[in-house]
Order: structure tokens, then C-alpha cells, then sequence
């Protein structure tokens, strides 16, 4: 079951303890199974490992959506010294909000992952980075680390295997943008938090400039279940370029907001109006944006698809985070995209010329429009902004700010019309008529 | 092709270095001209060493390259996405392409974004007329503005030191942040705050006095952010004329540029060169360069036309010869009457008790050879310098090569290397009242002989003083000769390590100030010793031919990067110290 | 597991009998607006939800192994002259700086620690981590001011952080902001004049499914509407416990503090009142 809301309809896999308390313990997590997959995999042997977690087709489910096993498929064979499995908790996407629920009602499903992971790319030390926000779920993550340590899972010689593979909570200090690998690294690295240049990658040189794996919190929760059942059962979920499940966080204007774990390719329509009770107050949908603030917004009669990474391409967006973000007909295009653009300008880093300066002029022009000071001038400014700050910068923070700037221009022209040409909001009005 | 280190020390670099071997290099086509490069080289080193350009700020190759500027994106044919140039490893059989639509495109989107903030600050910023983003904008950016928003405004800051830092105009390319970091050793500078809000700062208040290396981030600022309190609102960049030369302020020989304007200099900036000083200098060096701008000299002085009936005027700029006449006044005379007059009393004197020569560590090899060359046509004797010397040397740290070396002249290697022995303590005061000077020839080039006593000289039997400034010790010469100082001739200055690098003149000197070493070099031809050198190659080639240390150099062979000395490294007496 | 606190301050509960001046008394748990929606959870408390007695007491000088870095938050107000890296803070420090192989990466860790006891990270604090690890006090300042956490000065006692970011934008995130503000009569990002609060905007929390999600010091409160705030604030300035009466489950075991750690009365204990603790 997810969280707060239950539906029948749900897979319960990685979601499967949320709203059970005794889950988090370890004794709590060893009575439901916990710890078989790692005792399962340190027999398998490292290469068995990968190739299971390969052919399973589990993808990364931070946003990129990279195949996991082919990920950790490219550490390097031969180890030369220290190597590093990151976990990414910095979960700040807006919209996404799944991680949190994980690491606060199963850290040890986290912990069990990532010691499997950390095992099948020879890993010495997985450091698990949480955004510095989410201070209580990371001291559920530190006291769950501290009863693996307590308990021979992690630290030296676990399980009596002889394996060491240690593993260290690192609290991050409020930056989007030390969600993003590179970024991560330099940030646990006591560094600013600004993205790497690639190459080198880091499976060459990553942190410390040791080869090193990042992978996202919900991927490798996944990982114990696939040890446990197999990668055969786990493809029995999703389709076939997107096996397994995914939470999908949703948010906005639906009556029952929450996490709901469902296979990839489950349909929109039957998540938005069945699952999540459709939309509040008995009004019409507008817009969802399907994987958190960075992917282009689709208009509501784009929406009828299935949430697996190739439709939603093919629907002109990105799955990301799955985090639906639904808006009704009463939502302002014009507001909403301000303060995505807002936000990007607040997190850019500040390396990259055409996001630093780009970010701020774009959210700058985006409140002269919603001020009603805007002119039509000003929605070709934005898409030929827009066009520079896509892919010319180190990351895609920038290609980020642009995408919800570009869609809403495209499928909304309307609402930014009804703001420049008659100085207020056209939602607002009809809302008030 | 970049500084990395490897150049060889005699003349240019290719000329010595061995090709590499084929199948380690790389073959690409950058705008259709084929480039054959080492395997490994980025695609900025190979579009330079093709003579096309690409514009960059974050780059510096004496730094590391962060690639955040964006500007040297290139399109490689068949990848989705532009790659940047400092940081892209050439391909096998990639086809570059800097002027395709799309680079342009992203160059002038780019262009555009920094101009966003940025201050039209041009008519009253130092940097105009050598300014990255001036030059690439009016090459390649919009003809017009479309921002109608006001732009963040920030403050102007001290950052200590020379250093004066503009935020507006920063374009956060944090080259300065990583020299403070990787060459000056002590990472004094951060990045503050992230995003649009970025802003380059010291620790708090803490600033950069002191710090000998953080005047180079001044140079190294592509716009005006950084700019030189010393060169503040001091002349147009356009103005100013550039020579290459070599910093007379310690025995390193940092080469440099000097910029100059109505034959004052300005400035000075670092030349680069990867056996010296790579592309840096320290603040030593680079803002002592006053006590070699004539403007010093209070104006109305010429030459010492005034001292008829007195004693010769103690401050000002040696303009004429003068000759002591038989009731000891000196008097002007022509360059013609005055070597003709010394030739004749010289070669009386020759032989009899000896000579004393005193020389200066800021003249260059060809003036003090001859003056050696002089002094022992002339019976041989003492011949000492003296000179400054610091307590102890600064090594750059990212650059151990280069460091303030403790002596604090030029030319003392030089020195040393035709037979002059340091003489005097660490202020380059005293070590004369040893020497006898009774009787003797007193040769003089360039000291300024500022603390020996009034009677200095009066008991010997000639004394000849070359120079550009009169000491109050002059008062006892007998032939005052103006010569120019190094920043107004051609000559080389030979370094710490035995370096020989050529120095070209910045300014004009007197109109009737001549090179030390053409009027030893007509005084020797009259005492039938040699042909006179008609220019500074010449007079070089006669010093490599009478003393050995210089044998076998030759301007051609020094080249723009200088070349090393055939003595071993340990010279006679007085080598030891300081250097 | 008995270390004392730096600042000699009793977490949780009453203050001590006759104590005067303002009360050092920690946020307290329960409505109104910790996390409403419990759809259908409604059976576990909020103690349950947030795994405070599972998170038990952390100790100060951060327990075992790689728990050792994350924040204590034990502390119920800060001291903005408050010693650095004393007491169990200097131990944990050490066991900090050995978790990293470069002693860079303790970076983060330490300013965290230094955020925790002063509130704020500033100069000195930057010259005193930069000592520690060896680095430049300009670096470490470059790297403090990359990050929003880290308050460059003291701010008020409860720090409310508002969400304004799209998915509580949607659900009247700016209200909820402005009704903090109006409730409070202080601009954002001054604190007010008795010290207490200070209001902020801030980006996407993480708590989406929850709007409007606010942070006040560690502690996450959600789905809070402007309705809900003159109640939040005055639970907060009274640091009364009304957990039992408002959220319905009349347990109050494990309340938490927003302090974030649970009172030192004991994890689970059903007691509220930590009297006999101090």
C-alpha cells in the first residue's frame, strides 16, 4: 500500500509496509523477509548479482531511467582501490516525494539495496546522501544504519562473509542541484555543489576520484525483491522496455494526492479519475505534467496514455520521477510557470552562462508577463531564450527551465495572451464570473 | 601552443622538439583544414596550432579548465550535442566545425546572456579596447539589446592589495579563483553565494595583501572586474605601446611586456615563457617600474648645462657628456670631443696602477662585458658590483620555477659570468672603501655610487662615470657619459640560473644618451682593441667571443625564450649568495 | 548514552519550576497541521508516521558508524555564541572526519553540527571549520554560501519555511505564506521582534502530496491551509502539548518535538511529562 491512500488495484512491492511502523526495524524488517536478499545475493557472486539486476530491466528511477544493471555493469572489473555506491536521496524535484516515504517507512528495504548493490560492483562504502530538509527521515535512516551496524549487516565482515562494505548517512544543505550525480559528488566531497564535466564518468572518477555508482533511492529498494523473486518475476510487471513498478507521487488538484505503486504503463486517465479520485471539486483537468517540474507540460487532452517512459515520450514529455503534477481549469499556465522558473533561477548553480544569466532573465520576463506588462515581444524573447539555454550548459538544469517555459507557450498561449493583452490573469477572471 | 612545459630552451619551441612518433597522433579536420595532433590534445590546442581561433573566457592554459564559459562550443559533426573545445579530447577522423550555424548561433546566445547584466561601463572601464567580451560581442553578438528589465547591480570591492574588484562586470568565469588556488597556493578567493547571485569575494575582510602572485588575476581577467589600482583611469589600452622585456626587479627575469604611453611607462604585464615564469609575474616586480620612468627626474633639467662654476647637479638625468676641464669644471662637450678626450687620457694611463671597476646589475650583458673587456685592456684591476638582496627567496607554488629570487637586479648572473665579484651588504650599500682607489682608473657603469663619501674618487687618477642618474659621488668624475638604461636599448640581462633572454626597448631616451656598450665599444676601438659593434647583435657576439660563458650564443639562438650560459653552476666568489 | 548538553538546556517538556524569562521549551507534536492527511492511516499516530520511537534519543555524539553524521537537533533553541566542537561535539566531529577519505568531505557534516548549535554558520564558524580540515576560511565560505540552509545570521527561534513551489502552489501555497506573514506582521526573512519567528519561502520540500507542507526549525508540517496558522503559532510560542486532544488517537506517546528528537523521557513512554528526566 502507498501512502496516505490505499487502492486495491496497487502492487504492492516496494511500497508494501508503509503505514507499518514495526517495518522500519530491523527485527520488524528480518520478520517480513528482510536481509534473505543479501545473504542471497553475497552467495550468487558479484557478476550473478548484475546479471540478474540486468535482466530484470530495472531502470533508474531518479529520472533518467538508465538501465541499473548496465549502470553498475560499468565499475570496473579489476579493483585498484577504494570505489563508491552513492544513494540519491536528495529527492528536491517538485512533485517528487516518494523517496521520503521510503526511507522513512522501510530504510532498511534502502539499506539491504544498496548493501547489494555496494557487494556486486566491489564497493567499500555506500554513502547515502539526504537532502538537508528531510531531517526526520534521515534519522530514521541513521538509526536504521546504526542497527545494521549493531547487527553485523553492515561495517566489517557481513554476515560473517568477510565482506566489509560500510555505510555513512551525509545530510546535504539545501540544493536542488546536488541531485544531480555529478553535483552530488562534489557535494559529498565537502565541494560546492556544481555539476562535473563528463567525461571523466563516474564509473572512472567519481567521488574522491574513485569509481563510483550513484544510483536513486526507489531503484535500489527494488533491488532486494529482484534477489529474493527473481529477474524473471520482475519483468512479469511493466512492459517490456519498462518492466517492474513504479510509485507515482501524485500532486495537485486530484482529491486523494499520495503515492501509488502500479506497474509501468499503467494508464493516466484510470490514475487521475479512478485511483486518485479524480479531479477536485468536480472540475475539468487543464494540464498534467507527468515526472516532476523539469518535463514539458502536457495539456489535458494529451493525457490519455499509459505512465511508462517510451509513451510518454512519444506524448512529447518525460516519465522522470512519475511525479504527476495535475492541474484544473482554474490554474493560471502563466502563474504556475513562473514559479517553476522562479525556482530554476533560486537552484541554478551558477557555473554555466546561459543558465545563470538565462534562468534569471526568463523568471524576470515571466513576472513582467504575469504582472500584465508584458507584450508579445516578450513570448518570442521566451522561446528564443529558451532555444540558448537547452542544451549548451554542463547539466540540464537549464534544458530544465526551459522545457516547462516551451510547452506552455506551445499548448497555452492563451493564458499568457490574456495576461499581456489585458493586463490580469484570464483564469482568475472566469474563476471569479 | 599552450604552456605545458615542455619547450626547449634553446630558440623557438618546435625547432628542438622531436616529432612524435605517427601512430600517436590524432587526425581531425577543423573547418575543413586538415589537423594531424598527439593523441590527447584538446580541440582548443588543436584549432590554435591550425591558427583558427576560439573565443573562451573559463580557459587559461595555465590553469585548469572548468568549461563552464560555454563559449568555445564546437559542433562535431555527427554528435547531437555541441562539445566544448577546452575540455574535448580530439577524435580519430572527427570533422570540427567552429562556424557552422549552429556554433555561431550558440556563441550569440551566449554573448547575448552575458551582456544581460553587465554594466555598459566601457567609456569609463580599464579593460576597453582589451576586453574578451568587447571584442567577441562586436565580432559575433547581436547588434541589439532586448532586455527591458533592470539588471542586478552590485558593489565595487577592495579586495586588497593592487587588486579592485568591479561585480558587475564579472562574467564569473572564476579563472581568478582558480589561480589563487592552484598557482598561488593559497585558494584566498571563493565564489560567494550560487546562481545569478554569484559574486567573487575574499574571506570576508581579509582581502589579498601580501599575497606576492595576486596581481596576475588582473591579467587574467578576461573583462574589467579585476582591474589594477596602480593602472586605475591611467591610460587607454589603445594608447599604449607594448615592448617585450624583462623584469630588471630580481634575478628571476620574469619576461614581460611593457606598455607604455608619451614615453612613460604604464605597466608592465608577464610575457609568457614556460622555462621563466610561465605566464605570471610576482607584485614585486610587476609595480616597481617608476624608478625607471624619466618623469621621475624633475622637468626643466637638462643634462647639467647649469653646473658651470659649480659642482654638478646632484639629481636629475646624466642628458650630456661632460668632461672636467683643467680647472676642474665640468663641462659639456660633444659625444665626439668627449670620447676622443677620454681614448687620449686612457691610453696614457694605461697599464700604470690599474683600474677600478664598479658596474650595475641593471645594465645588460653587452654593456658590462665591454666595460670588463675595458677594464682589463687597461691593466686589469678590481671589478665589483653591488646589489640588493632579500633575506630570502618566494617560490610561486603552483609554479616552482618561478619565485622573487633574492637578488634583487637582473643582471647579476651576467655579471658574474664576465668576472665582476659582488661586493657590499644586503642593502647593495657599502664594500667600496676596501678597494684602493688611489691612482687608478675609476670605471663606473650605472651605480649610482648613492653612500660612498664625498671624496670618493678624488685621489684617482681618471675617473669615468657611465650612467643614467648621478650619484652625488660624481662630484669627483672626470667624464660623466650618458648612457641609457635598459628599458631604452636593446640588450639581454642573464638570469638566476644562467638564462640569457633578450630585452627590446620601451622608450625613448635622451636624445643624446647612448647604449653602454656602444661607448665602450668606440673607447676600446680607440685603444685598438676590436672594431667598434655597430648594433646590440654585434656587441653580443663580441661578448660571447671574449668570454667563454657566452660562447657559442648569438641573438638567433637565444630566440624569444632565451638560452642558457655554458659555464657550469658554480661561478667564482659572490655567486653564492643571493642569486 | 548520558552526555550532557553543551548548553546545560533540558530537552523537552515544562520548564524547570520558577525558571524565568523566556521559556526554552522545544516545538511540541499534534495538530493542528503536522500532517493531516492520514487518508487511510488514520489509526497510526503521528509518532508513528514520523518514527520517533523508533529513532529513539540519538545521542549527541552521533552513535554508530555512519549515523555519526546527521544532525541531533537536540537542542531546543540556539545559541548563536554557543562553543564550537566541545564536549561530545568534538568527539563526534572526529568520528565525522573518519568517514571521508578526504578530510574535505567532512565539510558539510561540520557545518551542519555548527548550523545545529549556533543556528547560523558565520565567520568564525567558517575560520573554525576551515582549521579543522585544513582548508581556506574563503573556501569555506564559498562553500557555506553555496547552500540554502545555512543561515548567515541568527535567525528567530522557529524558522517557518513556507513552501511556495508548484505542487503547493497549486493547493494555496502563497496564502498559507502570506497568512504566516500577516499572522506574524513581519516580512519575510526578518525576524520578528521578540525573537521568535522568522518567516521564509522556500522551495519544493519534498512533501507534495501534502500541501501546503511547511518546515518549521527540523520538524515538516503539512497540509496546513491559512486557517490553520494562528493555531500553529500559538502552539508553538505556548509549547503546550496538544497533541492528545487534537489529533484524535489520545496517545501522545512518542509526541515529538519539532526540536525533532522525542523528549528525553524515553522513547514509547505514554507519559508526557518528562519531570522526572531533568
Amino acid at each position: 500500500m502507498a501512502y496516505p491512500f490505499r487502492h486495491e488495484k496497487e502492487t504492492r512491492i516496494l511500497s508494501e509496509y508503509f503505514g507499518d511502523p514495526e517495518a522500519r526495524t530491523l527485527d520488524g524488517w528480518k520478520k517480513r523477509g528482510g536481509y534473505q536478499a543479501l545473504r542471497k545475493a553475497i552467495e550468487m557472486g558479484r557478476d550473478a548479482v548484475i546479471e540478474e539486476v540486468k535482466a530484470s530491466g530495472l531502470r533508474g528511477r531518479g529520472g533518467a531511467g538508465f538501465p541499473t544493471g548496465v549502470k553498475w555493469s560499468f565499475m570496473p572489473k579489476e579493483k585498484t582501490g577504494p570505489s563508491y555506491l552513492l544513494v540519491n536521496s536528495d529527492e528536491s524535484e517538485p512533485g517528487a516525494f516518494k523517496d521520503r516515504e521510503l526511507i522513512r517507512w522501510t530504510p532498511h528495504q534502502l539499506i539491504e539495496g544498496a548493501l547489494i548493490g555496494a557487494y556486486a560492483i566491489q564497493a567499500d562504502h555506500v554513502y547515502i546522501y539526504v537532502r538537508g530538509e528531510f531531517f526526520e527521515p534521515a534519522q530514521v535512516v541513521a538509526r536504521a544504519i546504526e542497527e545494521a551496524y549493531q547487527n553485523g549487516l553492515a561495517g566489517k565482515n557481513i554476515l560473517g562473509t568477510g565482506i566489509d562494505i560500510d555505510v555513512t548517512l551525509h545530510l546535504g544543505a539545501g540544493a536542488y542541484i546536488c541531485g544531480e550525480e555529478t553535483a552530488l559528488m562534489n557535494s559529498l566531497e565537502g565541494r560546492r555543489g556544481q555539476p562535473r564535466v563528463k567525461p571523466p564518468f563516474p564509473a572512472v572518477s567519481g567521488a574522491f576520484g574513485r569509481p563510483t555508482t550513484i544510483n536513486n533511492v526507489e531503484t535500489l529498494c527494488a533491488v532486494p525483491h529482484i534477489i529474493n523473486k527473481g529477474a524473471a518475476w520482475y519483468r512479469g510487471f511493466g512492459t517490456e522496455k519498462s518492466p517492474g513498478t513504479k510509485l507515482f507521487n501524485v500532486s495537485g488538484h486530484v482529491v486523494r494526492r499520495g503515492n501509488y505503486e502500479f506497474p509501468l504503463g499503467f494508464p493516466m486517465h484510470e490514475l487521475l479519475y479512478d485511483v486518485c479520485g479524480g479531479i477536485r471539486d468536480g472540475r475539468k483537468l487543464k494540464a498534467v505534467i507527468p515526472g516532476g517540474s523539469s518535463v514539458p507540460i502536457l495539456a489535458a487532452e494529451e493525457c490519455d496514455i499509459n505512465l511508462d517512459y517510451e509513451s510518454v515520450i512519444a506524448a512529447g514529455s518525460m516519465l522522470g520521477t512519475a511525479s504527476v503534477i495535475v492541474m484544473d481549469d482554474r490554474t493560471c499556465m502563466v502563474k504556475q510557470v513562473r514559479r517553476m522558473v522562479e525556482f530554476y533561477a533560486h537552484e541554478s548553480c551558477g557555473q554555466c552562462t546561459p543558465c545563470r544569466e538565462g534562468t534569471a532573465w526568463v523568471a524576470k520576463i515571466m513576472r513582467r508577463i504575469e504582472a500584465g506588462l508584458g507584450t508579445e515581444a516578450d513570448l518570442e524573447k521566451l522561446v528564443d531564450l529558451s532555444t540558448n539555454m537547452t542544451g549548451t550548459t554542463i547539466c540540464v538544469l537549464s534544458d530544465s527551465c526551459a522545457a516547462p517555459v516551451m510547452s506552455s507557450l506551445k499548448k497555452f498561449k492563451d493564458d499568457y495572451l490574456g495576461h499581456i493583452h489585458h493586463g490580469a490573469c484570464p483564469v482568475a477572471a472566469a474563476a471569479v464570473a | 601552443m599552450a604552456i605545458t612545459g615542455q619547450g626547449t630552451s634553446a630558440g623557438s619551441d618546435a625547432a628542438g622538439a622531436a616529432a612524435p612518433p605517427p601512430q600517436d597522433l590524432v587526425n581531425c579536420t577543423i573547418n575543413g583544414v586538415a589537423v594531424s595532433v598527439p593523441k590527447g590534445t584538446r580541440i582548443i590546442e588543436a584549432a590554435e596550432a591550425a591558427g583558427i581561433g576560439i573565443p573562451y573566457y573559463c580557459y587559461h592554459p595555465g590553469l585548469s579548465a572548468p568549461a563552464m564559459c560555454r563559449m568555445c562550443l564546437v559542433e562535431i559533426e555527427g554528435a547531437p550535442k555541441l562539445q566544448p573545445a577546452c575540455v574535448t579530447v580530439v577524435g580519430e577522423g572527427q570533422s570540427i566545425l567552429t562556424e557552422s550555424a549552429k556554433a555561431r548561433a550558440a556563441r550569440e546566445g551566449n554573448l547575448e546572456f552575458y551582456l544581460l547584466n553587465h554594466p555598459l561601463d566601457c567609456p569609463i572601464c580599464d579593460k576597453a579596447g582589451e576586453c574578451k567580451l568587447q571584442d567577441y560581442t562586436h565580432a559575433e553578438g547581436r547588434k541589439h539589446g532586448r532586455v527591458v528589465e533592470p539588471k542586478r547591480v552590485l558593489n565595487q570591492d577592495d579586495f586588497g592589495g593592487d587588486v579592485l574588484y568591479e561585480g558587475d562586470r564579472c562574467i564569473m568565469c572564476t579563472r581568478c579563483v582558480r589561480f589563487m588556488r592552484e598557482i598561488a597556493g593559497n585558494d584566498a578567493l571563493c565564489v560567494v553565494q550560487r546562481g545569478n547571485r554569484s559574486v567573487i569575494d575574499t574571506f570576508f575582510d581579509e582581502g589579498l595583501d601580501g599575497d606576492l602572485w595576486a596581481g596576475n588575476i588582473i591579467d587574467i581577467c578576461p573583462v574589467g572586474a579585476l582591474l589594477s589600482k596602480d593602472f586605475l583611469h591611467k591610460a587607454r589600452a589603445w594608447d599604449l605601446d607594448r615592448s617585450p622585456s624583462i623584469c630588471p626587479n630580481c634575478s628571476q627575469g620574469c619576461n614581460v611586456y611593457v606598455d607604455s604611453r608619451d614615453n612613460l611607462i604604464m605597466r608592465l604585464r608577464p610575457r609568457p615563457n614556460p622555462e621563466v615564469n610561465s605566464y605570471w609575474m610576482c607584485e614585486e616586480g610587476r609595480l616597481e617600474y617608476e624608478w625607471y620612468n624619466r618623469a621621475n627626474v624633475p622637468t626643466g633639467t637638462i643634462g647639467m648645462a647649469d653646473t658651470i662654476g659649480g659642482g654638478p647637479n646632484p639629481t636629475g638625468r646624466c642628458e650630456r657628456p661632460m668632461v672636467r676641464d683643467a680647472q676642474g669644471r665640468l663641462q659639456a662637450a660633444t659625444w665626439h670631443d668627449a670620447v676622443v678626450a677620454l681614448v687620449q687620457r686612457l691610453g696614457g694611463l694605461r697599464g700604470e696602477n690599474g683600474v677600478l671597476a664598479v658596474a650595475s646589475p641593471a645594465h645588460a650583458n653587452e654593456d658590462v662585458a665591454l666595460l670588463h673587456r675595458l677594464a682589463q685592456v687597461l691593466g686589469g684591476g678590481d671589478a665589483v658590483f653591488r646589489v640588493r638582496t632579500a633575506p630570502s627567496e618566494v617560490v610561486c607554488p603552483g609554479f616552482p620555477k618561478l619565485a622573487r629570487r633574492r637578488e634583487l637586479a637582473a643582471n647579476g648572473r651576467g655579471l658574474r659570468a664576465v668576472g665582476f665579484r659582488r661586493v657590499g651588504d644586503d642593502a647593495g650599500a657599502g664594500g667600496l672603501d676596501e678597494l684602493t682607489t688611489a691612482g687608478k682608473i675609476i670605471l663606473v657603469l650605472g651605480d649610482a655610487l648613492a653612500d660612498v663619501p664625498e671624496t670618493f674618487g678624488a685621489d684617482a687618477a681618471l675617473f669615468v662615470y657611465l650612467g643614467s642618474e648621478p650619484g652625488p659621488a660624481v662630484r669627483n668624475a672626470d667624464f660623466i657619459l650618458p648612457v641609457t638604461n635598459f628599458v631604452e636599448q636593446e640588450g639581454t640581462f642573464t638570469n638566476f640560473e644562467g638564462r640569457v633572454q633578450r630585452f627590446w626597448p620601451a622608450l625613448e631616451p635622451p636624445p643624446l644618451a647612448r647604449p653602454a656598450w656602444q661607448v665602450l665599444g668606440v673607447v676600446l676601438a680607440g685603444l685598438d682593441d676590436g672594431p667598434a659593434p655597430a648594433d646590440a647583435a654585434s656587441a653580443f657576439l663580441r661578448a660571447a667571443e671574449l668570454y667563454e660563458a657566452f660562447g657559442g650564443l648569438s641573438y638567433e639562438v637565444i630566440g624569444g625564450r632565451g638560452a642558457l650560459l655554458n659555464e657550469p653552476v658554480q661561478l667564482g666568489a659572490g655567486a653564492a649568495e643571493g642569486a | 548514552m548520558s552526555a550532557e548538553l553543551p548548553t546545560g538546556e533540558v530537552i523537552g517538556g515544562a520548564p524547570a519550576a520558577g525558571a524565568t524569562g523566556p521559556t526554552r521549551t522545544p516545538l511540541v507534536g499534534g495538530n493542528p497541521g503536522w500532517a493531516g492527511e492520514r487518508g487511510d492511516f488514520s489509526h497510526l499516530s503521528e509518532a508513528d508516521i514520523r518514527g520517533d520511537s523508533y529513532v529513539g534519543r540519538r545521542p549527541l555524539d552521533g552513535g554508530v558508524g555512519g549515523a555519526v553524521c546527521s544532525m541531533p537537533y537536540q537542542l531546543a533553541a540556539k545559541e548563536p555564541d554557543a562553543p564550537l566542537f566541545e564536549g561530545p561535539y568534538a568527539e563526534r566531529a572526529e568520528k565525522i572526519i573518519a568517514r571521508y577519505p578526504d578530510k574535505r568531505g567532512a565539510l558539510l557534516p561540520l557545518l551542519n553540527l555548527a548550523e545545529e548549535v549556533r543556528g547560523y554558520v558565520g565567520p568564525d564558524a567558517m575560520a573554525r571549520v576551515a582549521e579543522i580540515l585544513g582548508l581556506s576560511p574563503a573556501y569555506v565560505r564559498g562553500v557555506a554560501t553555496f547552500y540554502t540552509m545555512y543561515n548567515r545570521q541568527p535567525v528567530g527561534r522557529y524558522l517557518v519555511q513556507v513552501c511556495t513551489n508548484v505542487a503547493c502552489n497549486l493547493c494555496g501555497g502563497d496564502e498559507v505564506l502570506q497568512a504566516f506573514l500577516e499572522h506574524l506582521d513581519v516580512e519575510p526573512g526578518v525576524t520578528t521582534p521578540d525573537g521568535n519567528f522568522t518567516v521564509m519561502e522556500v522551495e519544493c520540500l519534498g512533501a507534495c502530496g501534502f500541501p501546503v507542507a511547511v518546515q518549521i526549525n527540523s520538524r515538516y508540517f503539512e497540509n496546513v491551509t491559512p486557517e490553520d496558522v494562528p493555531a500553529i503559532v500559538a502552539g508553538l510560542v505556548a509549547g503546550e502539548d496538544s497533541s492528545d486532544a487534537a489529533d484524535g488517537s489520545g496517545a501522545g506517546a512518542g509526541a515529538s518535538t519539532a526540536g525533532g528528537a522525542p523528549r528525553r523521557a524515553g522513547a514509547g513512554s505514554s507519559s508526557g511529562a518528562p519531570a522526572d528526566e531533568a
